[in-house]
């Protein structure tokens, strides 16, 4: 279906169709099928206006990571452009394209970009918390990124009944089967990278930690954006009344996977039934909690914390 | 290095972009997240009976909406104008979302609804003739052919379980075995657990099932104790109705009847008034006629009571005469003096008195003009004192011969324009 280009680029047969995306479209069948042989053209031209965004908003830097976020962001925009477009029909698929642009740049703030999170661990982190806006498991997920703790901590520290727990668990399964693998891919992370990452986090964690700890308030304040309006942050006393009567089950997830405070404060407060034994804190995991991890109740520390630390597992068996 | 990496992310995004519709298809209509421009507003559950989904939003119009998969999958969505409204059918699994968008300058509204696709049974039912039913009894047998199957499903993971664990020691090394054995015992308590799990909820699901039907029958029940009791209230009416049309004819009649009444008491007692006045009038008139003649008769007594003082004077001074003739020198001095100075008295009295002026009031007849009256008063050598009141004029005469007044007044009212004479002095008389 493609083949490359001397300069490195993919040649796609749909890019012969270009010139038939400036005409009218007509019909949502013509739409997809015309969209599905030009996505490489799209893609360029999504980035394209991306780049010149960044470049204009003084935002960007002649390197692969901004090239990167460029076509992270331009796919976003395709995506988008993509499932929206069949229900403008009849339209001209590139004037399409660049309104929906120009309507998701002219938001405020519409990308979170932060020096910082350019790193690695920066854009481990942005990937995970970006794709937790739009999908419940990676929502669920960052409590175990973040904090470490498993799907039995989850349940407990947001004080789910049996139905939400058995949500839970399916969250975790799917993250663990595709979520994270295609966040990553998203996200622009290769495998080397994320090699690099699991390295430090063996023989840094603390560092890494530290790390995660500092950036954690930067990504929040920006990706909590998504939140409903009438989540705000809670004293400690009403989170004990939203527990103690429990409601607000949704505000749970949403508002603990992204405030670090908050969630401090509710761990801290509920961890007799959380169980740990230990204050919450900052626990970075890179890899999602694996399946096997039930064994490793019977067969101890076998190789550190390569895929989520052992005492999770074990809390995450001896709860289930 | 940096190069192939890029083009190596581009062509995996590529790949994605390409993948997408079929991610989207793939997708089961579950817990749908819904994204209002890029924010997350809230979520739609497909499972529930007749899901929705509404949301307004105030100063920004809705101008991207997103349909996600609990798994983050795009599976719909729309662009709105700023302002005016948008209808979109999305399909999502073999189902679809109704969405209604509604945009003006100062925000917007969103209505979201999820119909499901009908199930297979449904279609055999359509074929065989059978009537469906209603939706809830539709989702109750859901709810039980997906609780069936999931029992199923455990049955066969138990079934395998135990042939894994018949099998697996010999596969693995001693080792593992007993580790192995470990976790079939935990993948078996697991099981257990889920299978009494699920018995739990297929028990409290025909627990729920049979109260709901129990709340269905007393449900009917009321719905047909309500019918009796409106078409109880309905006859009620109507009976009210027909009275209240009675009442007001009733009244009507009543009305007419009393207007009547009230024209004919008061016709009479109008002619009541009349005859009363006209026997007031006739008795006024005989009043009149008796005062009068009451007036002429104390007027006569008068004039004879001054005929009698009159003629007692006369025969008193007669009798003075007889007695003086034959009485002694003596006490005819004495008695001469005194008798002397009685009829000198009485003497000196009539010359007063026929001297003196005699006061009548006279009234005359209806239209007698002034000059006859003045005509009548000189005739008499009278005069007029003071005015007239209540028709009564005061007359002063000087009687020109010791003639009685009587004689006087009756000659007076010989005349044709006088109507009375009185001689009352105190007052006129009253007419």
């Amino acid at each position: 279906m493609s083949s490359k280009l001397p300069d490195g680029k993919t040649m796609r047969d749909g890019q012969i169709f270009s010139a038939r995306l400036n005409n009218v479209v007509t019909t949502e069948r013509e739409f997809d099928e015309l969209v599905a042989k030009s996505l490489p053209e799209l893609l360029d031209r999504a980035t394209g206006q991306t780049r010149r965004f960044l470049r204009e908003t003084n935002q960007w830097g002649d390197d692969i990571t901004h090239e990167k976020l460029a076509l992270r962001w331009g796919y976003e925009l395709v995506e988008r452009f993509v499932v929206f477009g069949r229900t403008e029909v009849p339209c001209r698929p590139f004037f399409l394209l660049d309104s929906l642009i120009a309507k998701s740049f002219s938001q405020p703030d519409p990308l979170c970009y932060h020096k910082e999170l350019l790193t690695p661990v920066g854009r481990f982190l942005d990937g995970l918390a970006s794709r937790a806006v739009v999908s419940r498991d990676a929502l669920i997920a960052l409590f175990y990124h973040f904090y470490g703790f498993s799907q039995a901590h989850v349940v407990k520290l947001l004080g789910f009944g049996q139905a939400e727990s058995q949500r839970v668990y399916k969250n975790f399964e799917r993250w663990r089967q595709t979520g994270w693998q295609r966040t990553m891919n998203e996200t622009g992370l290769s495998g080397l990278e994320i090699e690099v990452l699991e390295q430090e986090l063996r023989t840094r964690p603390d560092h890494l930690n530290h790390e995660v700890d500092r950036l954690m308030p930067v990504l929040q304040s920006h990706y909590r954006k998504s939140e409903p309006e009438h989540y705000p942050c809670l004293s400690e006393q009403k989170w004990g009344q939203l527990f103690h009567d429990d409601y607000g089950h949704d505000y749970r997830v949403w508002h603990l996977a992204f405030c670090r405070d908050c969630f401090m404060e509710v761990a801290d407060r509920r961890q007799s039934e959380v169980s740990s034994g230990l204050k919450p804190h900052v626990n970075l995991h890179i890899h999602p909690l694996k399946k096997g991890g039930v064994l490793a109740l019977f067969g101890g520390d076998r190789g550190g914390r390569q895929h989520g630390n052992t005492r999770a597992q074990r809390l995450s068996r001896t709860s289930a | 290095m940096e190069i192939p990496e890029l083009n190596d992310y581009r062509e995996h995004l590529l790949d994605a972009l390409d993948d997408q519709p079929r991610r989207a298809a793939a997708e089961r209509p579950g817990l749908l997240q819904v994204l209002v421009n890029h924010e997350r507003v809230g979520t739609l559950n497909c499972a529930q009976t007749d899901p929705s989904f509404a949301f307004t939003v105030r100063e920004r119009s809705i101008q991207h909406l997103e349909i996600r998969g609990e798994s983050g999958v795009l599976v719909g969505g729309c662009v709105a104008p700023e302002a005016g409204k948008k209808d979109v059918r999305v399909p999502i699994g073999k189902g679809a979302a109704i969405i209604q968008v509604h945009n003006h300058f100062d925000g917007g509204s969103l209505q979201m609804r999820y119909e499901a696709a009908p199930r297979w049974w449904s279609h055999v039912a359509a074929a065989i003739g059978m009537p469906l039913g209603s939706s809830k009894p539709s989702t109750s047998a859901t709810a039980i052919w997906t609780m069936t199957t999931a029992f199923a499903q455990i049955v066969l993971a138990v079934g395998v379980v135990a042939l894994l664990a018949e099998r697996v020691p010999s596969w693995m090394g001693s080792d593992d075995r007993a580790h192995q054995l470990e976790e079939e015992l935990a993948a078996r308590q697991s099981t257990q657990e889920q299978i009494d799990r699920v018995h739990q909820q297929l028990t409290q699901l025909i627990e729920a099932q049979t109260a709901a039907l129990a709340v269905s029958r007393s449900e009917q029940e009321r719905i047909a104790q309500l019918n009796n009791l409106v078409d109880t209230v309905t006859h009620a009416q109507q009976k009210l109705n027909t009275q209240v049309v009675a009442v007001q004819e009733d009244l009507h009649t009543v009305k007419t009847d009393v207007a009547q009444e009230v024209h004919n008491g008061m016709r009479v007692a109008v002619n009541a008034v009349e005859a009363d006045r006209e026997l007031v009038r006739q008795d006024l008139q005989t009043i009149k006629s008796v005062n009068e003649t009451l007036i002429k008769q104390v007027a006569l007594l008068e004039s004879r009571n001054r005929e009698l003082h009159a003629r007692l004077a006369l025969t008193s001074l007669e009798v003075a005469k007889a007695n003086a003739a034959p009485k002694p020198t003596m006490l005819a001095k004495n008695d001469t003096a005194k008798d002397a100075a009685v009829p000198t008295t009485v003497a000196d009295g009539l010359r007063e008195t026929d001297r003196q002026a005699f006061m009548f009031w006279v009234a005359f007849e209806d239209g007698t003009t002034e000059k006859s009256i003045e005509d009548l008063v000189q005739e008499l050598n009278g005069i007029k004192k003071g005015p007239m009141k209540s028709g009564w004029y005061s007359v002063e005469v000087n009687l020109p011969k010791p003639e009685p007044p009587d004689r006087f007044l009756e000659s007076v009212k010989r005349a044709k324009i006088v109507k009375s004479v009185v001689t009352s002095k105190a007052m006129p008389p009253a007419q």
